[in-house]
């Protein structure tokens, strides 16, 4: 939450020099990385295929349109864009994180996803493509690991196309207190223990959690989308508010 | 909610698309229709479901609100009526469907599934073996056909049983007859009203 032009910056519940945010987010998925989408499907019992599934549905993608897959990972909203925009589209997978993008690569190239798919090691809050060059923009599970929230959404908004929506699918706050302290439950006591045991790394899941914590609720994204310049923000909740998929236009 | 309807909804999805992936005819098809998009809404449920047609196969989502070429509006119970042109003006001044944009959309998309021609014996052998697939698919026919055999006896005893023995139900003739003189008796009715009402102006 805290993206102003101070010194310090939240890196889960630690303070860091602002320089530093990057390095260490970029350790944690160095750290993660091979073992993302089996700890993606255990940590959200395979609920995350939804929420993206649902991201997409909601993403209005046609064929022929260019595509932004920002944090893009291991390529799990790429692989069904792909597919949507067929060949006469582009899908742009960038992430800032090198071992990220090779896993990503290496998955969907397996399975054969290739053709009109591009990958772009790349800095959200620097976005090194032309103005108003994408007609869909999406982040899922990266915006919190961002440094400079405000600076990356002005980013994106210089590279959408008049017309054109970015879609933020970000963990966010639980709408019900019972739910809440659950959440808290899990995430605090058995999610660092899974890491520990599927991917030798208790810390970065200890990480994720304490991050999930600190990314500004539903309103508070949807008025910094706002303020960035995006028309019509809307948001929706899935799962009880544990995740949250904001959407803008840029008109 | 908002997840509570996708789940069913990506498993038809898969396996609608599965089922066109195994005729060799359907890209040709899947081509006519590329790029089209059709929306129903039924009553009873709380979500609108969109289908769009490219020439891989067909996406359903449920929380697709851009434009479509149809819009179909209309009950659960309605919708095997649909398949049947006659019976869509009927349904309309029944308020019990209204259609925006192409109706025959629909249609066509139904005949895409409906024209699969799938060789389910070759895929079968795919992953039993050749001979427990015929083996399969021979006990697969003989049991349809003497299960239709069975069906067709009973159906014939029963109009037996309520039209000719009991007499509790017309039979087809009589029914006929009735309602011919039905409309018939309509139109009078209809012409009297009508005569009725010029006659007071």
């Amino acid at each position: 939450m805290n993206d102003r032009k101070d010194d310090s910056i939240d890196f889960g519940y630690q303070k860091v020099a602002r320089s530093e945010k990057k390095n260490l987010v970029a350790n944690v998925f160095q750290s993660v990385a091979a073992k993302y989408d089996v700890m993606n499907d255990l940590m959200s019992f395979g609920i995350h295929r939804l929420w993206k599934r649902y991201t997409i549905d909601c993403s209005g993608v046609r064929k022929g349109m260019k595509v932004l897959d920002i944090a893009g990972g291991t390529g799990d909203l790429t692989a069904q864009f792909s597919r949507r925009v067929g060949p006469e589209g582009e899908v742009v997978l960038a992430d800032i994180n090198d071992a990220m993008l090779k896993v990503g690569r290496d998955k969907l190239r397996d399975r054969g996803v290739v053709g009109n798919v591009r990958y772009v090691q790349a800095d959200a809050e620097e976005l090194p493509f032309d103005d108003n060059s994408f007609d869909i923009i999406t982040i899922a599970f990266g915006l919190r690991n961002v440094t400079d929230k405000d600076k990356a959404l002005r980013s994106m908004l210089r590279v959408l196309k008049p017309g054109g929506r970015l879609l933020i699918l970000e963990f966010s706050k639980p709408v019900s207190a019972t739910l809440n302290q659950a959440y808290d439950f899990y995430s605090f006591n058995i999610l660092p223990k899974m890491g520990q045991v599927v991917a030798n790394d208790a810390d970065s899941y200890q990480y994720l959690a304490e991050s999930i914590r600190m990314h500004p609720d539903q309103e508070t994204l949807k008025s910094m989308m706002e303020t960035a310049g995006y028309e019509k923000v809307d948001y929706q909740n899935m799962t009880g508010g544990v995740v949250a998929l904001h959407r803008g236009y840029k008109f | 909610m908002t997840l509570l309807p996708l789940l069913p909804t990506v498993l038809f999805e898969k396996l609608a698309n599965a089922l066109l992936k195994k005729d060799a005819e359907s890209p040709e098809r899947l081509r006519r229709l590329a790029g089209k998009r059709i929306r129903l809404k039924l009553k009873e449920l709380p979500f609108t479901t969109t289908v769009s047609v490219d020439d891989a196969g067909i996406y359903i989502s449920t929380a697709d609100s851009d434009d479509v070429d149809c819009c179909i509006s209309t009950e659960l119970g309605v919708l095997p009526e649909l398949q049947d042109t006659a019976n869509l003006t009927r349904l309309i001044k029944a308020d019990q469907l209204d259609i925006d944009g192409d109706p025959m959309l629909a249609q066509q998309l139904v005949g895409l599934f409906k024209s699969l021609d799938v060789d389910w014996e070759a895929e079968l052998a795919n992953t039993l073996g050749d001979a427990p697939a015929h083996w399969l698919m021979t006990l697969w026919r003989k049991s349809r056909s003497h299960v239709e055999k069975r069906l067709e006896e009973s159906k014939r005893w029963f109009k037996g049983v309520v039209t000719d023995e009991k007499q509790l139900l017309p039979t087809r003739e009589e029914f006929n007859e009735f309602k011919d003189n039905m409309q018939q008796l309509r139109a009078k009715v209809e012409r009297l009203q009508r005569q009725f009402g010029e006659r007071k102006s």
